[in-house]
């Protein structure tokens, strides 16, 4: 039980956990998050929308979502599905 | 004598000023206490009001209700029936004050009964939502002055009533405790709670509400119009927030209207009980 717990916890730095990760969606297309680990912002890709984690407390309420424009290194490469880094951002 | 007389004329002055049809809104514009707004408008300003009150909330609950919304609270929990494992999502729940109560409730019962049994059941989750970060981060140090704050179970999010950030069918209970009437479409409050909740997922609001026993009422009108905006000014500083407050109040549905909007979202078994001749009221229902 104890171990169980453990792997459900792991969180990534900043502190938003696996767990959360799964059952938190983008308040406003209601699809699943993606957490970039350089930012530690939550990224909705499917509408292009990133939300911040302030203090551990991630904030998604739908106007504190920043629309991610097309050079936004938290945008994921459309053929790779990598998120675009400054080494790859001319290949995509 | 003469404030009854005047809390009537600003009822009656109110009902000649805002056209009927406003009175059975809730979109389009909407209703700042006795103020009407534009429907933008109301979400900064119940922000304002919030900001504002954070850091005396508490103590500010704990004085305008004589302590006795710790019972209410008791009393919401209690109903809810929360078991360990349990994903329970609080709404406007920012200082905490319901989230706390629920995970002492569940961390009794698995000591006392199920103790070696809970393997299958997973960690007990509770999301305290709000969407004024001065409310999480009074009630992140208040979970921490109670020894919780390395507490895994306790996970705090900053987001919208209206347009929620779970998943569907993602909690076992959904809360909120004096906070839907200053959500400024409550029905999309209530189809969003809907939407998180699990089938078999109960639906729990505790909320100021209507009194209507003749006398009380007065004697309540009375406190609630000349006593908390002045308590207001001289322990938070602030006396026009805690004017909106008591306003606010007065333009909630009444239970048996707020009771007809949760059926029309969709709950069953929508019962509701009054605390204190219906100062307060708890309204519950079910996702079947």
């Amino acid at each position: 039980m104890v171990r169980g717990s453990t792997v459900l916890h792991l969180k990534g730095a900043g502190g938003v956990s696996k767990a959360l990760l799964d059952i938190i969606v983008c308040p406003l297309s209601k699809q699943p998050l993606r957490l970039c680990q350089e930012t530690q912002y939550l990224i909705s890709d499917e509408i292009g929308v990133s939300f911040p984690v302030v203090d551990g407390i991630p904030c998604l309420v739908p106007k504190d979502g920043r629309i991610l424009d097309e050079k936004d290194n938290m945008r994921l490469d459309k053929s790779t599905k990598e998120p675009i880094t400054d080494n790859n951002m001319n290949k995509g | 004598m003469a404030m009854r007389r005047s809390v009537a004329t600003l009822i009656r002055n109110f009902r000649n000023v805002v056209p009927r049809s406003d009175l059975f809104l809730h979109s389009h514009a909407t209703s700042f206490g006795f103020k009407e707004v534009r429907e933008e408008e109301k979400s900064k300003l119940v922000g304002n009001v919030f900001s504002s009150v954070a850091s005396s909330y508490d103590i500010m609950n704990d004085l305008m209700s004589g302590g006795l919304h710790r019972l209410w609270k008791h009393r919401l929990v209690s109903k809810l029936h929360p078991f360990p494992g349990m994903k329970h999502l609080d709404v406007a729940g920012g200082t905490g004050d319901v989230a706390f109560r629920i995970l002492e409730s569940i961390k009794s019962v698995r000591y006392r009964d199920v103790q070696g049994v809970l393997d299958g059941f997973g960690e007990t989750q509770i999301y305290v939502c709000d969407i004024n970060p001065n409310m999480l981060s009074v009630g992140k140090n208040r979970a921490i002055e109670k020894g919780l704050g390395d507490e895994q179970s306790l996970v705090w999010i900053e987001g919208d009533a209206e347009a929620l950030s779970f998943n569907d069918l993602s909690m076992d209970g959904y809360t909120i405790a004096f906070g839907i009437r200053n959500v400024t479409h409550m029905e999309k409050a209530l189809a969003e709670a809907y939407r998180v909740l699990k089938r078999g997922g109960r639906f729990l609001c505790l909320e100021l509400s209507h009194v209507e026993a003749p006398l009380f009422k007065q004697i309540y009108d009375y406190y609630s119009f000349a006593v908390i905006p002045a308590m207001g000014e001289l322990v938070a500083g602030d006396r026009e927030s805690y004017q909106y407050l008591v306003e606010s109040i007065r333009r909630f549905p009444n239970q048996e209207t707020f009771a007809q909007m949760m059926a029309d979202t969709g709950f069953e078994k929508v019962e509701y009980e009054n605390l204190v001749g219906g100062v307060v009221a708890i309204h519950s229902g079910v996702k079947l």
